[in-house]
């Protein structure tokens, strides 16, 4: 840059820097603006420093094999060794066919360009996903001045074909494929991404991300790619969620991007947000603001509308959709002690109730109150309010585990109503059905195509059939996989979402978190068990009536410090489990060398896009292939 | 423009009007700090948890952690003080002094994080005077950690007397009075609050209370290690044992043996290069922490020797990398040093020297000393020569591992120039209490026990014996369990909870929590340790008679200030928990 250039720029950013106090000291009065970026930004740990290379890589038997350096010519590092040896360093692993080069050429990021030959309205989508793709690419990144080198390029071009440009909206039953034909012409690449729909084509993109890598040993440092490539991919599953709880703990809406640049990622499809509970009620409902007044942890710790828009914007760019669910009638409590106040009666029983353990699972305590007429025209007010933010009406969560039937009685002997009910397991289902009915109206009166409710004591019979209806409800199966609900719930014609505990539950394993009691859900599932669950295969599940699988994180031993170790790389395991659903030998439940390899290369991706992931294992494992098996 | 910078300057500009919905009642029956919603004027209530934390209690209670063993008094009244006007009396010699800033300058770095540019009304000058009564700049097992602290308001002036018997114990101090200072905040103001009077002396337990880190299965960046210093020193902790090398790699540069890092790092980013350490010493002593460094061997060794035979001095070590690796190690890659091989103590020597160079003189080193195994030493020819005539039995090769230990302390004493170093040395086959004898002598040897719970003769037998001990019980201090094998989880209740086998025996120097490095790396690492090794920490300082349930407020308070202080620190309950004192504790 000349010095005028940047006297220029600094007195552009001088200005711009006065615009905004303006703007800020204008809108301080009123509320913090959350500013959201559509593009997740990076944060790079610092560029490295330049060394000459210690080892070199050499391809024996389609694995890499580390050796020191004798001399200084043809070191070739793991990265690149990786690549072109054998596997194919993408998770999850495509279900079509692949076929990679074995050569590679050096570009820079400045060289890419995106050719989009895509109508509206995809088109504009389009664009961004390539700017978050790009994004990518410049993560891995390790050596600024890199740019000055030489390529063997000159231009990498990215042209996407997306056929139904009018499909912006994820659906069930919408077409995620891709195929990827790259190739080289002259001294430029040439990647066609082709797909029936946008989220098809960012899936597209995101593969194509992983054929590309960082070569610290060219030049000091290059980025590269695959000469030529083929891959053809679509999913398993159209289902594919990640829950996070943040009711227990308050995780920030910045931690919740890095979720979902997890999950795009891996290709995850759904955020499940488990946004509140008993303990606190983060979210601001515009039209039920008092839910946050009375329930949230501090004033810091919500959710604006605003906030939660623009996070749903920021998952529909990464292809994901954002399923909210406010957990009813139980797992309710703070949040909903304001009714006295104002004049609509106790809208909840048993709040912060001692001795806890004998109305609820943990405390504090708290249920709905059923026999209050306002609960409903507030859940209704609620649920158009979720229905609006998370823009998502062909997918509902209604929650409904964990109902404590004592908390109820106790409550009905007070107001001497106990005698209407012989088994209280008929007002929860009447409370249900109320609340299902209040779903619709606030959805204009129009049927939602999937209400999904946590599977416990009213998914099953008898009261399964008498309340639930099975054309739009899918029951969410928590239960450990040996328990007899899964298989129940599919003999009875019901739709379910796998969320087995004993596999796909992400925070169990911390011990108890209270002074008595038992840590009812160790041990710690390490991402192996998470990877080699298999329900449909293992409990000979029709796999029709799968509607999918999740990982659930439930928050009480977590928050957004350790987030991100605690997710990742096991959500990843989780995602090629129900994207690719790879073979699974029951006899000796072992995994392949060629998965530990790809796992550990995508557990670096993930680090690179600034994600806390965990450690597979030493590194030495790593730079050793196979040696740590 | 970006958006981060927008949000950043918008909080900073409403962090003043920031109005939480709760506030904080003391309930004087039991102590606690109950949360409830829209203060009314009347009541004694307080804005945050941490200036009701502050106040609530006896006024022989204080929330700070660990909790002092000593005198403690107070006067429950609040005091402001603003952040800007804190002045310093230091006291002593030059050095001290000097030493003395470096603190000063410590203390107001994490003073300074929880607080904007908010002005505080209605505060008092706080003046802190600190005096070390010795000059002794030494930070060695043996460091007298006693201090006592005096806070006094009158005349609308704040007076703190911190007073120890060397600098450390005055660190200490200017630690505990960090605590004392939380961050009050209301409508129009942001002070630091603290209470009217304070008496304090306090002296630790135990002399050694470590922390080990392991970056030679997944390297640690020097960053990484000084926020497990800073956490450290948050805690009391007085010693990061320095797990620094292994059979995987090793990281560590030595100015007279280069191939050891050429041979034996990840790659030339993930060296620990003299100027690191030099920069990691100086930043652990400022906050009272002396690095114990571990150069594990015979066994736990591999990567980094390989270059022996090139160099002309033979095999180094054996088995280094040999498949298939479970007949040859517990864990891979497999590598043992090669006793058979003289050249090997030339190489230990010139490697302790370089390290007594590097690091300064606290009077012990680690020298490892576990987990030999036999059939790797046994599957060599070079040594079954070396032993030739003797029957391949179990008692050869121990008898070989201890003229091993012998002639590396014999290189060792020759490199320092002394024999006057302790030697630390893990629980092994070697350690039996029916051999040990044999092999390591109790004048020269600490032995460093990881044996379960469940072994207490073990400690028995080595303290009847007349060894001094460190405890590292494997099912309670080790926290990288719960994530591989059959292993579980230790949360910080039970780290808490280890009661270390028989108080105040003078020869246990304490103990240490192990995070050993298989499955954690930069990512992850400071949530794995943190809040857990602060569990430890009051062990080994107070060593109380009560279990965690009499310290889960204060433990939440602190893991609070870790977070406060910029450490990424594990979750332990539902916030809920934390702001409603006692009512997730039990079933009633």
């Amino acid at each position: 840059m000349k010095q005028g250039e940047l006297r220029r720029a600094l007195m552009v950013v001088t200005v711009l820097c006065i615009f905004l106090f303006i703007y800020l000291y204008w809108q301080q009065s009123t509320k913090i603006t959350p500013t959201l970026v559509y593009n997740y930004k990076h944060t790079y740990s610092s560029y490295k420093k330049s060394h000459p290379p210690q080892w070199t890589w050499e391809c024996i038997n389609q694995r890499c094999e580390r050796r020191s350096i004798k001399g200084d010519v043809g070191a070739v590092s793991l990265a690149t060794c990786s690549m072109l040896c054998g596997s194919t360093q993408l998770w999850p692993q495509p279900t079509g066919p692949v076929t990679l080069g074995s050569r590679a050429v050096t570009f820079n990021h400045k060289q890419l360009q995106l050719e989009s030959i895509v109508s509206p309205p995809a088109k504009a989508l389009l664009e961004k996903a390539y700017t978050s793709f790009n994004e990518n690419i410049v993560s891995l990144i390790e050596k600024k001045d890199y740019i000055k080198e030489k390529t063997d390029l000159k231009r990498f071009l990215i042209r996407v074909t997306i056929v139904h440009s009018d499909i912006v909206r994820l659906k069930t039953s919408t077409d995620e494929g891709y195929s990827i034909a790259l190739k080289p012409i002259g001294n430029e690449i040439i990647a066609n991404i082709t797909a029936q729909t946008y989220f098809g084509a960012r899936h597209g993109l995101e593969t194509l991300s992983q054929l590309i890598w960082w070569d610290d040993y060219a030049n000091g440092g290059m980025l590269k790619v695959l000469k030529g490539a083929t891959v053809q991919d679509s999913p398993v599953f159209s289902y594919r969620g990640l829950m996070i709880d943040t009711s227990r703990n308050f995780m920030s809406i910045e931690s919740l991007k890095k979720v979902m640049v997890g999950m795009s990622a891996n290709k995850l499809n759904v955020f499940h947000w488990h946004v509140t509970d008993s303990q606190s009620f983060p979210l601001i409902v515009p039209s039920v603001p008092q839910l946050a007044k009375t329930g949230a942890y501090s004033s810091g710790m919500t959710y604006a509308p605003e906030e939660v828009k623009a996070l749903v914007e920021f998952a529909r760019l990464r292809g994901i959709r954002v399923v909210m669910e406010v957990d009813t009638p139980a797992h309710a409590g703070n949040g909903w002690t304001w009714g006295p106040q104002e004049g609509l009666g106790e809208l909840a029983v048993c709040v912060n109730e001692r001795p806890w353990s004998m109305y609820c699972g943990e405390p504090p305590c708290g249920q709905l109150n059923p026999e209050n007429p306002n609960v409903y025209d507030v859940l209704e007010k609620l649920y158009k309010d979720l229905l609006d933010l998370s823009s998502e009406n062909e997918i509902f969560h209604i929650g409904g585990d964990e109902v404590n039937l004592e908390c109820w009685a106790q409550h009905l002997q007070k107001t001497n109503t106990l005698y209407n009910y012989t088994d209280l397991h008929d007002l929860w289902g009447e409370f249900t059905m109320k609340a299902l009915n209040r779903l619709y109206i606030a959805n204009g009166n129009k049927k939602i195509p999937y209400i999904i409710v946590w599977s416990s004591k009213l998914s099953k019979r008898p009261y399964l059939t008498k309340y639930l209806d099975k054309s739009n409800i899918v029951v969410q199966s928590w239960g450990a996989s040996q328990w007899p609900d899964t298989p129940d719930l599919i003999a009875d014609g019901y739709k379910v979402l796998i969320s087995h505990v004993d596999a796909w539950y992400l925070d169990c394993g911390f011990g108890r978190w209270r002074e008595t009691g038992d840590a009812t859900c160790d041990p710690y599932r390490p991402w192996q068990t998470v990877y080699n669950h298999r329900p449909w295969q293992q409990l000979h599940l029709n796999k029709k009536q799968i509607f999918g699988g999740e990982a659930a994180l439930w928050s009480e031993q977590v928050d957004e410090s350790s987030l991100d170790a605690r997710l990742w790389p096991r959500a990843a395991a989780f995602a090629e489990r129900v994207w690719s659903d790879p073979q699974l030998d029951t006899t000796t439940y072992s995994i392949q060398e060629d998965v530990y390899t790809r796992l550990n290369t995508h557990r670096d991706r993930l680090v690179s896009r600034g994600l806390g992931a965990e450690a597979l294992w030493p590194s030495w494992c790593a730079q050793n292939p196979g040696m740590c098996l | 423009m970006n958006g981060h910078i927008i949000v950043f300057i918008s909080v900073a500009f409403t962090y003043c009007t920031t109005i939480n919905g709760w506030a904080w009642q003391c309930n004087a029956e039991n102590g606690y700090c109950t949360r409830i919603l829209s203060p009314s004027v009347d009541e004694p209530e307080h804005p945050s948890l941490a200036v009701c934390k502050l106040l609530c209690g006896q006024p022989s209670y204080l929330n700070v952690w660990p909790y002092p063993t000593g005198k403690i008094a107070s006067e429950k009244n609040l005091v402001m003080v603003d952040p800007q006007h804190i002045t310093f009396e230091l006291d002593g010699s030059t050095t001290t002094k000097n030493f003395l800033q470096e603190v000063v300058d410590y203390f107001q770095e994490n003073l300074s994080r929880d607080n904007s540019n908010c002005i505080c009304q209605d505060y008092y000058p706080l003046v802190v005077s600190l005096d070390a009564l010795s000059d002794d700049l030494s930070l060695t097992l043996d460091t007298d950690e006693f201090y006592s602290l005096k806070l006094n308001t009158s005349d609308k002036r704040i007076r703190v007397e911190i007073v120890g018997n060397t600098i450390f114990g005055v660190r200490h101090g200017i630690e505990t009075l960090l605590q004392l200072l939380v961050p009050y905040q209301n409508a129009d103001s942001a002070c630091l609050a603290t209470l009217k009077n304070v008496q304090v002396t306090d002296k630790p337990v135990y002399r050694h209370r470590a922390l080990l880190l392991d970056s030679a299965r997944n390297f640690l960046s020097v960053n990484t290690i000084k926020k497990n210093i800073n956490a450290m020193a948050a805690s009391k902790l007085n010693v990061l044992h320095w797990h620094v090398t292994d059979s995987q790699s090793f990281p560590l540069e030595l100015p007279s043996l280069p191939n050891m890092t050429k041979c034996g790092a990840y790659d030339k980013d993930r060296i620990y290069s003299p100027k690191d350490i030099e920069e990691l010493v100086t930043y652990a002593k400022i906050r009272g922490v002396r690095i114990l460094l571990e150069i594990d061997g015979p066994s736990h060794v591999g990567n980094g020797w390989q270059w022996g035979n090139e160099a002309g001095l033979g095999n180094l070590t054996v088995c280094t990398n040999q498949q298939p690796w479970r007949s040859f190690c517990i864990q891979p890659p497999c590598g043992q040093l090669n006793p058979a091989n003289p050249n090997i103590y030339k190489v230990l020597g010139q490697l302790y020297g370089d390290i007594s160079n590097m690091f300064p003189n606290i009077g012990m080193f680690h020298m490892g000393g576990d987990e030999v195994f036999i059939p790797c030493w046994n599957s060599s020819k070079e040594i079954l020569d070396y032993i030739k005539g003797k029957p391949t039995t179990e008692e050869t090769f121990l008898d070989l591992w201890g003229e091993f230990q012998n002639k590396s302390l014999r290189a060792y004493d020759a490199a320092v120039g002394n024999d006057k170093t302790s030697i630390v040395v893990w629980t092994s086959h070697l350690t039996d209490p029916n051999v040990i004898q044999k092999y390591l002598p109790k004048e020269r040897y600490i032995i460093q026990t990881w044996v379960p719970d469940t072994n207490q003769d073990l400690i028995t037998s080595l303290l009847n014996l007349g060894y001094k001990i460190i405890i590292s019980t494997k099912d309670k201090w080790y926290l990288d369990h719960g994530f591989w094998g059959s292993t579980l989880y230790y949360n910080w209740r039970t780290v808490y909870n280890n009661k270390m086998y028989s108080q105040y025996h003078k020869s246990i120097l304490g103990g240490e929590v192990c995070m050993w490095g298989e499955l954690v790396d930069d990512s992850n690492v400071e949530s794995r340790v943190w809040p857990r090794a602060a569990a430890a920490a009051e062990r080994l300082w107070t060593n109380p008679s009560t279990t965690a349930g009499a310290a889960e407020g204060r433990f939440f308070s602190h893991r609070e200030r870790l977070i406060s202080r910029g450490l990424k620190t594990e979750a332990v309950v539902p916030q809920w928990c934390v702001q409603n004192e006692g009512e997730c504790s039990s079933y009633l």
